[in-house]
């Protein structure tokens, strides 16, 4: 149980934690909202086991629920996000516009560390050098562009084969 | 209440107004999510610059979006005391030109899509100015004709981050009359009266809600926002509250106030970082405004609405999981009673609402209650707002009064699919929702329309789809949605999707069986009826729906391993291969050509196409649209392509050559003999194939020559003969038996043909041309299209005159007009639809234009006026049309030709009626056939087989009149069919010879533009039947082969191939070798 160990956090996470905690307790969707920003502060985009137990201690709840919101919401990341990450919309518009072959181009391109199969979606795969993080939306809401696909926060739309293989060429170079 | 309060808020009106109408030039560009992916910051950022460059003064700022997507960026343009002017798809480097004019105190209105007056908000108006004739008002943009902006009514006008001008254009006033004004009875007695209803989907009546709550007892209620817009394909909430945020606030503060709350959430998706921002800065404005908090605006009214950020849950956008996930747990349901409005969040008395529930609240307090039901039907009042996308051309945000017809906002307002192809259906609801085929449009959109048909409105997303969409996958993609979003507290949801998803696949896999398809549908049911939440219950609503309008495509994928909308990778080669009828392998000629092996590709073509030489000129090209390559630039010019190879090879090789190596691969003799009735396009075909599968064949053809329709109906210049003979003489050189001059039932006998032979196919084609019906219509001078044409075949001449008219929009029109114009007559086209409506090839119609033909289309034809009164005998003199304009549209998109009261005479002295061929009827009546429609032989689908035993037919004699490669598919599957029949095997697939070529997919695009054929000018066609189209020279034939994007090599996790191979041999990448055999 090392790895779990609350002792294992940083002090800039535990500064962040005590914020977010004295920010939220208490108020509708607090779990969230902390877990949210203790996410985004890490620099691979995840949580820590350590950091789920720090939370689940500071808030006095149980670790078994902590674990069980970490894992429902695919927002959570409980391993290391590549340095850039492509997002695919799997959204009605861009499907019927041909995004699941934006999908398996990419699926059947990168060397991933696991093994990706078709049958598996929504997708969250993360290349073996740990550069590029391949995952699926349910919808960006960008539907009059589809289909369209996130480049690291920035969005493109009309997007087809070609231009996806381009763009993923260009993280990699 | 303070006088003081009120002097206050129309104070900030005023500051507000001053941004909104400044005494200078306002410039204001859309900056909403879709606005920002276009480039509108860089748009924003050149506009800055030049007005600073240039000296000109102006106030610069943002607004939300207008709502057509497909116009963006749009810049709003303003100056005192004229129409705003809305420029649309404005880039970063328009800003010179835009500004430049400005600078002289010109407005761009040559930039513009459409101006605005006058503006109302509903809750007030703003005029700007009357003026600028050439520019449309706004809602004569096809896009906004019809709509009504209610919940829009501020997106895209007002800053949505600056409360000054939502408070300019009339905001947070109806709160502070409210408050003022109006007991929380009265609101909700308004509310009820103007019988809002949840825009979340299932349409539960507002007022009634929101009475269960006031009603409730507890110390602590909660009124909770539902943004968490997770349909796939709607994004309207995202548009609202990125445009207007305040507007949605100020609904949530009378509600509150109604039902007696004073803490309030909006729950919303973490994946709208844009809505989310902008919300938070409403949220601080309205606090330090003194709309939230304590003592609201100066009463003894307190409310406090926290923001919560979702994290990616669609079953979160059920009530009790959005509840149970606010309070800290996974988000999954729970059963209901007891209601959120008994027991919801932290057990407290909740309501929750909708987005565009809350939306609707201001404009029904500020107007009244009979102002809104004004609107919409009698039980669906209001608008709703849907998100129009998919294969539609104008996509955007769309706001209708409800029980709009569906057909008005998928051709009307959408305007189809901006391409040819047809619309098929649109999937209303997301992954709750349906599927509507298109001849459903007539279908109102409100609550009980939608169910009636299988449908829901669900939040509003309205996917179009078309031929290009595949119905199961499509099933498919939402169950695999509905799956991996399952909470998995339920049996049905968690265990019955999963199995519905396995069944599925095995469907778009073509592995499925009947029986599967009875057990999906059974499960479907069985999930809707026991499911625990919403989702679960509606989750088979997309697969009911289409197993419903759609069950022939299910049945194609089981019985046929077919996907004709080209979506199911497993089912295809390539996009180009799957369109063609007779699966003519095209990236495989392709890449054989790149290679410079030419005979292998004219092998591959004549192993795959028996009629090369006729399809490489006239075949209507499905693959072309079909094409991957039009994504990028145009399609790959594929018909032309094979007419290159074909052309080279029979240069090349004599026929007798080509047969031996054709014959290689002939199976050894199975003593079986079949009789083919007509030498068409059909018959050859099914001929060839039976021939190589080793059977003894004769074909019986009723003229002197094979051919059918290729040699009699189709002109010279379009297809020269000797191009036909060479492949004719190819077919015969493998063995294929004929016996001319035969005709059914007069010089042949059906039943000697089935006593004599293993097999019979019908192919006997369309030999007759669809009467006219019209007075005069037998006069003489009126002749029919088959007969001109085939008389100009045999003879190089026809009787007719000078002035001649063609009725009709099909190929054989444009055949007719083109034939009769190279006789030297003077010729009309005269067409009862559209010009985009015709049917004819495109490329035809234009050569036949670029001759001189005159089209006159819209025009009915209603009387044949001949020379003496129309009596028998006398020559025709002219022919006598209605006039029709551009109706309404039909279910499919097309707009229905009405006859207007104007009618117009053409001089002529010869009519040719291309009105369309049928089948000739007093042939088969005598044969003992089923029969159709029209004369056509009646047989089973997946068979080819008649009702008489032993007899097939193809072709045109079962479809009705199509194109050559239709009638050659048939035939093609006839001969697999009747080979299976007689052996027991599967043999047809077995016929190909294998070709090495490499499967490597360029990494970027290659070749160029397409390829074009040299053209004979139009002025050295008059008089004489020269090929029109010359062919593609070697050069630009072989740049054109590398064009093809190799859809034929997949990728994906089951296949992995090397996908990035280098495109330029100079940087030293080794070219892949990996070939593959087939």
């Amino acid at each position: 149980m090392a790895s779990l160990n609350a002792a294992e956090i940083t002090v800039a996470q535990r500064l962040i934690l005590d914020r977010q905690v004295a920010a939220h307790l208490g108020k509708p969707g607090a779990v969230l909202a902390i877990l949210e920003a203790l996410q985004q502060s890490d620099p691979h985009n995840y949580l820590p086991k350590s950091l789920i137990l720090a939370t689940a201690r500071a808030l006095r709840l149980p670790l078994a629920q902590m674990m069980s919101v970490v894992s429902f919401y695919s927002f959570f990341n409980q391993t290391p996000q590549g340095d850039h990450t492509v997002t695919i919309c799997r959204g009605t518009a861009c499907h019927t516009r041909g995004s699941r072959i934006l999908l398996d181009t990419l699926r059947g391109t990168l060397d991933f560390a696991e093994q990706a199969s078709a049958a598996t979606e929504p997708t969250v795969l993360t290349t073996k050098d740990n550069k590029v993080t391949l995952r699926t939306v349910a919808c960006f809401g960008q539907c009059a562009m589809a289909p369209v696909v996130d480049v690291d926060h920035t969005i493109s739309g009309q997007m087809n084969r070609q231009k996806v293989l381009a763009a993923v060429e260009k993280l990699l170079r | 209440m303070s006088l003081s309060v009120l002097d206050a808020i129309n104070a900030v009106k005023a500051k507000g107004l001053a941004k909104l109408r400044p005494d200078r030039l306002r410039i204001a560009v859309g900056l909403g999510t879709c606005g920002a992916g276009n480039a509108a910051h860089e748009v924003l950022h050149a506009l800055t610059e030049e007005l600073s460059n240039k000296g000109v003064e102006a106030r610069v700022t943002t607004v939300g979006c207008f709502g057509s997507c497909a116009e963006e960026p749009l810049v709003n343009i303003t100056v005192p005391d004229k129409p705003m002017l809305i420029l649309n798809k404005v880039r970063p480097q328009d800003a010179a030109e835009i500004v430049e004019a400005l600078a002289y105190g010109k407005l761009p209105v040559r930039r513009a899509l459409c101006k605005v007056e006058s503006w109302d908000h509903i809750t007030s108006t703003v005029d700007y100015g009357q003026g600028l004739e050439d520019v449309p008002h706004w809602h004569a943009i096809q896009f906004f004709n019809g709509q009504k902006k209610i919940v829009l009514r501020n997106c895209g006008l007002i800053n949505p981050e600056d409360i000054e001008e939502y408070m300019a254009v009339g905001g947070y006033a109806t709160y502070y009359q409210v408050l003022k004004n109006m007991t929380p009875e009265l609101v909700i007695e308004q509310i009820k009266l103007a019988k809002l209803r949840g825009r979340g989907g299932a349409g539960f009546p507002t007022g009634n809600k929101w009475e269960i709550l006031k009603n409730a007892k507890g110390d602590q209620k909660y009124i909770i926002c539902n943004a968490d817009e997770g349909d796939p394909g709607a994004y309207m909430n995202r548009n609202e509250i990125e445009s207007d945020p305040h507007a949605l606030l100020e609904g949530m503060m009378i509600g509150a106030y109604a039902m007696g709350a004073t803490e309030a959430v909006v729950y919303i998706r973490a994946e709208y970082p844009l809505a989310v921002l902008r919300l938070r800065r409403a949220l601080d404005e309205a606090r330090s405004y003194g709309l939230l908090g304590t003592e609201i605006l100066g009463t003894s009214t307190r409310l406090n609405i926290d923001l919560v950020e979702g994290a990616g849950a669609f079953v979160c956008g059920e009530e009790t999981a959005l509840i149970a996930s606010l309070e800290g747990r996974a988000g999954r349901p729970r059963l209901r009673p007891p209601f959120p409005a008994q027991k919801g969040l932290w057990g407290k008395p909740t309501s929750i609402n909708n987005v565009e529930t809350w939306y609707n609240v201001v404009p029904i307090i500020a107007k009244g209650a009979e102002w809104f039901t004004q609107i919409g039907t009698k039980t669906c009042t209001g608008t709703k707002v849907f998100s129009l996308v998919g294969k539609v051309k104008n996509t955007g945000l769309v706001e209708m009064p409800q029980g709009t017809p569906l057909k008005k906002i998928i051709y009307d307002i959408g305007g189809g699919t901006g391409s040819s192809k047809k619309v098929k259906a649109v999937q209303t609801g997301g992954p709750s929702g349906g599927c509507i085929p298109a001849e459903l449009f007539d279908s109102a959109v409100d609550y009980e329309s939608l169910a009636a048909v299988g449908a829901i409105m669900g939040s509003g997303g309205m996917v179009v789809m078309d031929e290009d969409n595949c119905m199961v996958d499509v099933a498919r993609f939402f169950v695999e949605f509905t799956h991996s979003e399952s909470c998995g507290k339920c049996v049905p949801c968690r265990v019955g999707l999963d199995h519905a998803l396995r069944l599925l696949r095995l469907v778009t896999d073509g592995t499925a069986t009947i029986d599967d398809l009875a057990m999906l549908e059974e499960l479907a049911g069985f999930i809707k009826d026991t499911a625990l939440c919403g989702l679960g219950q509606t989750a088979p609503n997309p697969v009911l729906t289409t197993l419903k309008y759609f069950r022939d495509e299910y049945l194609e994928h089981i019985q046929q391993q077919r996907c004709a909308a080209t979506v199911c990778e497993k089912l295809f080669v390539s996009p180009c291969e799957n369109s063609c009828p007779i699966h003519l392998n095209i990236p495989g000629y392709l890449a054989l050509v790149n290679a410079g092996r030419m005979e292998d590709a004219g092998t591959l073509i004549f192993l795959d196409n028996p009629l090369p030489a006729s399809t490489g000129r006239v075949c209507q090209h499905p693959c072309e649209s079909r094409c991957r390559r039009r994504e990028i630039d145009q399609a790959v010019a594929i018909r032309d392509m094979h007419r290159f190879v074909v052309d080279t090879v029979f240069a090349q090789t004599s026929s007798e050559a080509l047969a031996r190596r054709l014959a290689e691969g002939r199976f050894k003799p199975t003593g079986h003999s079949i009789a083919v009735v007509g030498a068409g396009p059909a018959g050859l075909t099914t001929a060839f194939y039976l021939t190589l599968l080793g059977h003894k064949v004769k074909v019986y053809e009723r003229q002197a020559a094979a051919g059918g329709m290729l040699r009699y109906a189709l002109p010279e210049y379009r297809l020269p003969k000797a191009a036909l003979d060479r492949e004719i003489a190819l077919i015969e050189d493998i063995g294929v038996e004929f016996a001319f001059n035969q005709t059914l039932g007069k010089d042949l006998a059906l039943a000697d043909l089935t006593s004599a032979h293993d097999a019979v196919v019908l192919a006997i084609g369309t030999w007759k041309e669809v009467a006219l019906g019209i007075p005069g219509s037998d006069l003489p001078g009126v002749i029919s299209a088959v007969h001109f044409l085939k008389d100009v075949a045999l003879n190089q001449r026809a009787d007719i005159g000078r002035k001649v008219i063609v009725i009709g929009g099909g190929n054989s029109a444009i055949d007719s007009a083109r034939t009769a114009k190279r006789l030297g007559a003077e010729v009309t086209v005269v067409y009862r639809r559209g010009r985009s409506d015709m049917p004819a090839i495109v490329e035809e119609r234009e050569a036949a234009e670029a001759e001189g033909v005159t089209f006159r289309f819209l025009a009915v034809p209603r009387r044949i006026i001949g020379s003496e009164g129309g009596g028998v005998g006398g020559t025709i003199r002219k022919l006598e049309v209605n006039i029709a304009r551009l109706g309404e549209f039909d279910t499919f998109g097309r707009r229905i030709p009405e006859s207007t009261d104007e009618m117009a005479s053409i001089d002529c002295d010869t009519i040719i009626v291309a009105a369309g061929e049928k089948v000739d009827g007093d042939v088969v009546r005598k044969l003992n056939l089923q029969l159709g429609r029209n004369d056509k032989v009646a047989v089973d689908r997946l068979t080819l087989a008649s009702n008489l035993d032993k007899v097939y037919a193809v072709g045109d004699v079962i479809t009705g009149p199509a194109n050559v490669v239709t009638a050659m598919g048939y035939g093609k599957q006839a001969a697999g069919i009747i080979d299976k029949q007689l052996t027991g095997r599967d043999r047809l697939g077995e016929l190909r010879l294998e070709f090495n070529y490499p499967v490597v997919v360029p990494a970027e695009p290659m070749g160029g533009d397409r390829h074009v054929m040299q053209h004979l000018p139009a002025t050295e066609r008059h008089e004489n039947f020269s090929e029109v189209t010359l062919g593609l020279n070697d050069a630009d034939a072989l740049a054109e082969s590398s064009r093809c994007l190799r859809c034929d090599v997949k990728a994906s996790p089951e296949a992995p191939v090397p996908l990035i191979v280098s495109a330029q041999p100079h940087n030293g990448h080794p070219h892949n070798g990996q070939e593959v055999r087939r």
